[in-house]
């Protein structure tokens, strides 16, 4: 077994153990996990775009994830990523495996913290929109960045088909 | 010993509240209800703080807001909301319950509250969110025995961003290892009128008998 299946292995395991407490309120608490590596880089960028660029650029070159791209609702608000190949998929494998769905994604939370700490956002938002494919190797995760309070529940639009 | 089953099943939650500020005697019962909660090993981590300071409530009404607001607006988007609501036929009626759980209007109720109890614990204790969990039951029952109406406000005390900035703005030390903040209740003189608790599910569904599956008693 190499070392990123046994971190994987442990990472499942804490994050079955919070299902288990908290039930579907587990999806609120991970925030913070992965963002110590993304604290750790010189990210910079002045607009989403720039931030979530340099983020990828960042986890791709340490084989964090092989892949990723994104975009963006109309409204600013939904930032869809797809990420394929990353470290973490046996990880969310595992959690499926063992039925849960996986709700923690640290390549997500990686790139809000820096959405919220460099650009100054009022919230984001995972809420358990992940969806993980093993077969092909990627994540699908849908998200809202909002950058100010007043902005919060300012809009609404379709999600699930964008 | 009286039986209290009267006020458990008469309790529902009040989001409404008269401006009228609640008489300390009231609330010092409501907070002595809490003391009494029961508490693993005894250990009794709670702290409760009494928030009357307006521009306090305010912001923790907003942070509630907030969070309610992105909850809300991603079920929106992946349709979930739009299920849940599927039940109100007045289409007009079900888009303005919608709006008020995606505005996150329906979460700013510490702004107007005349009265709200934080309630937090030492993590240095065996179970303290249950311990917590357990002396909010025990202030939302006292509150309505006496003619009070309360809520119980998980959402500033969420997720762990928002959080911290809950903890920051009451003073309470951010340290992951010091302190667990569980929620706030809500309290005031009722302004909605106390129609019956929405339907429970009928004791059959949720008793099993000996083993789980068990649903007849032998």
């Amino acid at each position: 077994m190499n070392k990123t299946s046994y971190f994987n292995q442990c990472l499942a395991r804490h994050e079955e153990l919070l299902f288990q407490e908290l039930a579907q309120a587990s999806m609120w608490k991970p925030e913070y996990v992965g963002i110590d590596y993304i604290q750790s880089k010189e990210i910079q960028g002045n607009t989403v775009e720039e931030v979530v660029d340099n983020c990828i650029k960042e986890m791709k070159a340490d084989g964090l994830v092989k892949d990723a791209s994104y975009k963006q609702g109309p409204e600013g608000i939904l930032l869809k990523l797809v990420v394929r190949g990353c470290m973490h998929m046996e990880k969310e494998v595992m959690l499926k495996k063992n039925g849960v769905k996986p709700y923690c994604c640290p390549i997500t939370n990686m790139i809000f913290d820096r959405i919220l700490e460099l650009l100054g956002y009022e919230i984001t938002f995972l809420g358990g929109n992940l969806e993980v494919d093993e077969e092909t190797g990627e994540c699908v995760i849908k998200c809202g960045i909002w950058e100010s309070a007043e902005k919060v529940g300012e809009t609404v639009s379709d999600w699930k088909n964008f | 010993m009286g039986d209290i089953l009267d006020v458990i099943s008469t309790r529902k939650s009040i989001r409404r509240y008269k401006p009228e500020p609640i008489p300390d005697e009231l609330l010092f019962k409501v907070l002595e209800a809490g003391r009494w909660a029961p508490t693993g090993e005894n250990d009794q981590p709670w702290i409760f703080i009494v928030v009357t300071d307006p521009a306090t409530r305010k912001r923790i009404g907003e942070l509630g807001r907030i969070e309610t607001g992105a909850f809300c607006t991603a079920e929106y988007g992946m349709g979930r909301l739009q299920e849940r609501f599927a039940g109100v036929k007045d289409p007009t009626n079900r888009e303005r319950v919608m709006r008020m759980m995606y505005s996150g209007e329906t979460s700013q109720i510490a702004t107007n509250a005349p009265v709200i109890i934080v309630v937090a614990g030492t993590v240095n204790a065996l179970n303290t969110p249950y311990d917590l969990c357990a002396a909010i039951e025990n202030m939302l029952l006292e509150a309505h025995a006496l003619g009070l109406g309360g809520v119980w406000v998980e959402g500033p005390a969420g997720p762990t961003r928002r959080k911290k900035i809950f903890k920051e703005l009451l003073g309470i030390p951010t340290g992951m290892g010091e302190y667990h903040i569980q929620a706030y209740i809500a309290f005031g003189w009722p302004l909605e009128k106390r129609k019956h608790p929405r339907p429970k599910k009928p004791l059959e569904d949720l008793v099993h008998w000996e083993k789980f599956g068990n649903k007849e008693r032998n």
